[in-house]
């Protein structure tokens, strides 16, 4: 699956999460910062995502990712590798 | 003083709680009583937070035990048993645990939190797989960081989730370690454990049960959730605690592998390390006798714990799960759950506070936990003071 496909269903499934606390959600969107998602929340937009993709995604994977373009990356080096 | 910036979310919360003038997380048992009772800001109150579910801390036969070993063997070992030997009474300890479970060895830890820790640090590492439940313990979590596994959660309680991550793995499934706790902690609720044996036979993995909460409360002779739905032989490694129906301090983890010597001296959090007191070993291992024909004991716990959820439910608490030693009040928001706790405690009854994000499903959480050596009419206290909050705050 290829980034700008990813990114848009990242979009999707963060939309109901967000509250409208940005305009416009983009791969340099935060998921902490802009978004204010709390731990919880991250949690459950990482299952919505690993049922998206089809896929698992490690938790010592996520430490670093900050923005939603960072899932992405994530999500397409492990959809890569599977 | 220059600041550290780790600390400064820990600092906010403390900073909040000094405005509302409530610390639930410093509190002091001026004097302990009993099992179930102590005096706390001057109060006698009721001890329904401590875990002690078979109320074994003043079993006078464990007393007797450890004074005897304390006046033999001193007060410490003052070092870890790979570097500074162990004694006897450590040995005799593991092996009273292996006949316990029926398994072919044990090895005991100093705490139950490192339990966790060294048994996933010491079989797996970096390239392995750990599978765990999406609200497992933070001594499971840090265990899994610990190792440099790659850590993948399943949804609580899901063995179905669990079976579709295994497929995901392919040939790899066979070589994942299955991390699951027997009762949760938090909301007291049971893990399907017939269903995950299921899907851990089917994909050849390896499996780690964690009974923390269910020793001595569960099954004929105490040995948890997985002696009470038949499937103690199918499961690898059972870890557990000495610190809450043995009445102790300690962990421990049994196992049938011919590799437990092996994993004991590759197990960091039991390597570096002080070995339990010799008058810990003792109480504990005369606990262990006594936890095994207690039946009686679990029969009270059961009676206390369906008191408790009945009276409860009766007066229209939320709770998180059917009968068991912890029963968990759902209140939802934090601030209330804060001075609903701090109401209790001045009405004489000391239960846990649990928030967001320790708590599942962003509830917070009045934890009670049950023991045997609860009277009914401590239970029907416990039950009154939680009703005069409704009532006062009505």
């Amino acid at each position: 699956m290829n980034r700008p496909t990813i990114i848009a269903k990242l979009v999707e499934i963060l939309g109901p999460l967000s509250e409208e606390r940005v305009p416009v959600i983009g791969e340099d969107t935060q998921l902490t910062g802009d978004l204010e998602l709390d731990s919880l929340k991250i949690m459950e937009m990482l299952t919505d995502a690993e049922d998206a993709f089809d896929i698992s995604i490690p938790i010592n994977e996520v430490s670093d990712v900050k923005t939603v373009g960072d899932l992405a990356d994530v999500i397409q080096k492990i959809g890569t590798n599977a | 003083m220059k600041q550290n910036p780790r600390l400064q979310a820990v600092q906010a919360v403390r900073e909040e709680l000094a405005k509302i003038g409530i610390d639930p997380f410093g509190v002091q048992i001026d004097r302990i009583v009993s099992p179930t009772e102590g005096i706390i800001q001057g109060r006698p109150t009721i001890l329904a937070g401590t875990n002690n579910y078979l109320g074994m801390t003043f079993d006078e036969s464990c007393i007797a035990a450890a004074r005897s070993a304390l006046e033999t063997q001193g007060t410490g070992t003052t070092g870890s048993r790979m570097a500074n030997g162990s004694y006897a009474s450590h040995r005799d300890l593991e092996r009273d645990l292996a006949r316990f479970y029926g398994k072919r060895d044990a090895i005991v830890f100093s705490t139950g939190y490192q339990a966790n820790l060294g048994m996933i640090s010491a079989l797996t590492g970096p390239g392995d797989t750990v599978m765990i439940d999406a609200d497992s313990h933070a001594s499971i979590y840090d265990g899994c960081r610990l190792s440099g596994a790659t850590t993948i959660r399943f949804r609580h309680n899901d063995a179905a989730d669990l079976a579709k991550r295994l497929h995901r793995l392919r040939d790899d499934a066979a070589n994942a370690v299955i991390v699951l706790e027997g009762v949760y902690s938090m909301l007291g609720d049971r893990a399907p454990l017939r269903e995950f044996v299921d899907v851990k036979l089917k994909y050849g993995a390896t499996l780690v049960v964690d009974e923390a909460h269910s020793m001595g409360v569960l099954g004929e002779k105490g040995r948890g959730l997985a002696e009470e739905q038949g499937v103690l032989d199918d499961i690898d490694y059972v870890v557990g605690t000495f610190s809450k129906s043995l009445g102790n301090t300690g962990g421990f983890c049994v196992g049938n592998s011919a590799n437990m010597d092996l994993l004991r001296y590759a197990s960091r959090p039991y390597v570096f390390t002080a070995s339990l007191a010799p008058a810990t070993i003792a109480a504990t291992r005369q606990a262990l006798r006594v936890l095994e024909g207690a039946s009686d004991r679990r029969q009270r716990l059961q009676e206390n714990a369906e008191r408790l959820h009945a009276g409860l439910s009766a007066r229209g608490f939320r709770l998180g799960a059917a009968p068991n030693a912890v029963v968990a009040v759902l209140v939802g928001d934090k601030l209330e759950a804060l001075r609903f706790w701090d109401h209790l405690l001045k009405n004489g009854v000391y239960v846990n506070l649990m928030v967001p994000p320790a708590t599942p499903g962003n509830e917070s959480l009045l934890r009670c936990s049950v023991s045997a050596a609860h009277t009914p009419k401590q239970i029907d206290s416990i039950c009154d003071a939680f009703a005069s909050w409704t009532g006062s705050h009505a």
